[in-house]
């Protein structure tokens, strides 16, 4: 007992200094500790997993029969259809953010004003955003139904069209229907997004420029814009990511078809999963390192513009 | 604070604990149970044929695998059901976990031969129910002329013919070869407003299908007399560009023939919407609820009806994993019982595989409006199913073989031989 009072007296001071020091140093942890498991569990581990899979040779069964090293990256840059998926893929992305974007702009603008009624439009704007992007897209498919559809009755009946046309069976036709859809799904979200950054933005500027006899266009090139910045760039960057892995909309349409001709590469990942699971995998790792690699160069190039300090 | 932190421990530890089980998972029961005192529990995987619960196939597994326990108390059957659209992904998942069944009942059987997974046909099953299986189909099953598939229902194509629109247009009987579809579909067209006269369904569906039976009307075929791939062969190509010259650029079928899948014309014929297709026994029922009055005749080729039709079996698989070859044995043999496959064939009405059956069901008189179909088996013309690669191969083809009518014949084609020659250097 004597031997062993002075080893406990010496160490409770330290212990005392560990426990005070305890939530200084480890304080965060335990609370955020769900959320980084959970990453690794649901980001992380199948991350590791795609890319392992890219390296294997998994049969049609789905026996794995060892490592297939590169091969499957060959195998996958030497697809007659990639060049012109990728190619796809960019004006995909492109239109369809440039036109969500541009639509949204003037959208939040007509719902930032005051009308009768305006709460109730406001709720009819989420519409398409509440229902389920897959339903959306099946609903159109079915609307543009050569022999059933009711748009392509209506725009015969319309004097719009000569007859009813199979618009998803040819690309041509196929890719304008695609763009319409998706920009008809991400309106909503993009459109609420710019909404709230147009009531961060205060009266007395507006007020200040009008004083100072500057147009309406004027206020809005110099101050709305401007001011609109962080909303607009969340909604750019949130709706790149979206657009690029889009795969309801395309799939529920078109399947991709025919062929891969109106495939984008998260489209075309899914159809070479039914020949080659690796080749596969080896496309979704691509396609992460592309979707990584423009969000990351986006970001940039959007904080270099808008150094203000 | 106190509480909250150990509180939030637990909440930490329950979550992680949660995560890592859904890591973990299956692979448990994979020995099948096969515990002490000679009792063995056989896993039984089979696709769903019915379209509703009221006739899935579960209630007739479950009849037959009650059935055979009682007459071998020492083997209990496990019966899943899965549906088609589910099927291949569930067993491929049972496969990568380790956890197989004991006997698979599903659409295609070569890829897991390639895998060395499968008995041989004559480890599970008796002399006497092997010698019962119709010739065509017992070859079917074949690879490097070992059975390894064992047929479990079939189904022939025919062309049907919608007898009204024909009228309509003045037709007298159905075409026997190219020309005539062409003349015809050109008299339908002209006559019959609103009919696409010729329905080609070159969709992902069953592409593999519809332009194999166009092959093998001008000799062709996906592959050659030495079983290897010819799929850009002069006959095929030239096939495709009498398609492309004959029926499509003409408007006489679909606008888009790549994009239209199977069940589309199956439901514009029902619809009489379509005055004719190539088709199998499931369009009967489907024409007789559509009140179409139709006709089935023998599938135009390019000089003369087709000898040989296109036929389509399911299959029966025994994985060796569990190492159950007697008790599986036993259970395939009294399986394949008459009683038994008469009675899912009559069920889904789908056309046999043994002669015993096709025997029954021809002579009893009941099923007149599957004789035309009864005749065409014993002479049916298959996929290459005992070809490891052609599940792979078939993917390619349902894919994009259909761009061959509104594009480049030779080069699509060109394109799915270069496909199948890398499957062929792979495999």
């Amino acid at each position: 007992m004597s031997l062993n009072s002075p080893a406990r007296k010496a160490s409770r001071p330290g212990r005392r200094a560990s426990t005070g020091s305890r939530p200084g140093r480890l304080g965060p942890l335990p609370w955020i500790a769900p959320a980084v498991l959970l990453i690794l569990c649901v980001v992380l581990w199948p991350v590791y997993e795609m890319v392992r899979t890219s390296f294997l040779r998994i049969s049609t069964s789905g026996f794995v029969r060892g490592s297939a090293g590169l091969d499957k990256y060959r195998k996958l840059f030497g697809e007659a259809d990639l060049g012109h998926v990728l190619i796809s893929t960019v004006v995909w992305t492109l239109a369809v953010v440039g036109l969500t974007m541009l639509l949204s702009l003037g959208l939040a603008q007509l719902f930032n004003q005051r009308f009768p009624g305006r709460r109730f439009a406001r709720w009819a704007l989420i519409a398409p955003w509440a229902a389920s992007v897959l339903m959306t897209a099946i609903g159109f498919r079915w609307m543009l139904n050569q022999t059933a559809g009711v748009l392509n009755t209506a725009l015969t009946d319309l004097g719009l069209v000569d007859g009813p046309r199979d618009w998803l069976g040819d690309p041509s036709t196929a890719w304008p229907w695609m763009v319409f859809v998706a920009v008809f799904v991400s309106l909503p979200f993009t459109t609420y997004t710019l909404l709230a950054g147009l009531q961060t933005v205060p009266g007395e500027v507006y007020e200040a420029a009008r004083v100072d006899g500057a147009s309406p266009w004027q206020a809005y090139l110099r101050i709305t814009l401007p001011l609109l910045r962080p909303a607009f760039l969340v909604g750019v960057v949130i709706n790149l990511i979206n657009v690029f892995n889009s795969f309801p909309v395309i799939w529920g349409m078109t399947q991709g078809g025919p062929g891969s001709a109106t495939a984008t590469t998260t489209v075309f990942m899914y159809q070479l999963k039914t020949t080659d699971i690796g080749e596969s995998a080896a496309m979704s790792v691509v396609n992460f390192a592309l979707v990584v690699l423009m969000v990351l160069v986006f970001l940039k190039v959007s904080r270099w513009n808008g150094e203000e300090r | 604070m106190n509480k909250r932190v150990r509180a939030l421990s637990t909440m930490c530890a329950a979550g992680a604990l949660a995560l890592t089980a859904c890591g973990g998972g299956s692979g448990s029961d994979s020995d099948g149970g096969s515990a002490a005192g000679g009792s063995v529990t056989l896993k039984l995987v089979a696709a769903d044929y019915g379209e509703k619960e009221s006739n899935s196939s579960k209630t007739y597994w479950n009849g037959v695998a009650t059935a055979f326990t009682a007459a071998n108390p020492g083997i209990k059957v496990d019966v899943q059901v899965v549906n088609w659209n589910d099927i291949d992904t569930q067993v491929k998942t049972m496969i990568q976990s380790g956890n197989v069944p004991d006997v698979l009942q599903t659409g295609g059987y070569a890829d897991k031969v390639a895998d060395d997974l499968l008995y041989k046909a004559e480890d599970v099953l008796s002399a006497d129910t092997r010698a019962d299986f119709i010739q065509t189909f017992a070859q079917a099953g074949q690879v490097n002329g070992v059975q390894y598939g064992i047929p479990f229902v079939s189904s022939a194509r025919a062309l049907f013919y919608n007898k009204a629109v024909f009228q309509q247009a003045g037709i007298t009987q159905p075409p026997a070869t190219w020309d005539e579809v062409r003349k015809d579909a050109e008299l339908i067209k002209a006559k019959a407003p609103g009919v696409t006269p010729y329905a080609l369904p070159l969709g992902p569906e069953e592409a593999q299908g519809e332009s194999m039976i166009w092959e093998l009307g001008n000799g062709g075929g996906p592959t050659g007399k030495d079983g290897g791939y010819t799929l850009d062969s002069p006959a095929n190509v030239d096939t495709f560009r009498w398609l492309k010259a004959n029926l499509v650029d003409p408007g006489l079928t679909y606008a888009n023939p790549a994009t239209t899948d199977r069940k589309t014309a199956f439901a514009d014929f029902a619809a009489g919407k379509a005055g004719m297709l190539n088709g199998h026994p499931s369009l009967i029922q489907m024409a007789k609820d559509g009140k179409v009055d139709y006709g089935v005749a023998p599938i135009p080729g390019k000089s003369a009806p087709l000898a040989a039709t296109l036929g389509v079996a399911d299959w029966t698989m025994a994985f060796k994993k569990n190492g159950h070859r007697d008790q599986i044995r036993k259970f395939l043999d009294f399986a394949y019982s008459k009683e038994n496959t008469l009675a899912f064939d009559e069920t889904y009405n789908l056309m046999p595989v043994t002669q015993s059956t096709l025997h029954e069901m021809t002579a009893s008189g009941k099923h007149q409006d599957l004789e035309p179909f009864f005749a065409l088996l014993p002479q049916a013309a298959f996929y290459p199913l005992g070809d490891t690669t052609w599940d792979a191969v078939s993917a390619e083809l349902k894919k994009s073989i259909g761009t061959a009518v509104t594009g480049d014949p030779a080069k699509v084609l060109g394109d799915l031989q270069k496909k199948a020659k890398d499957a062929v250097a792979n495999k």
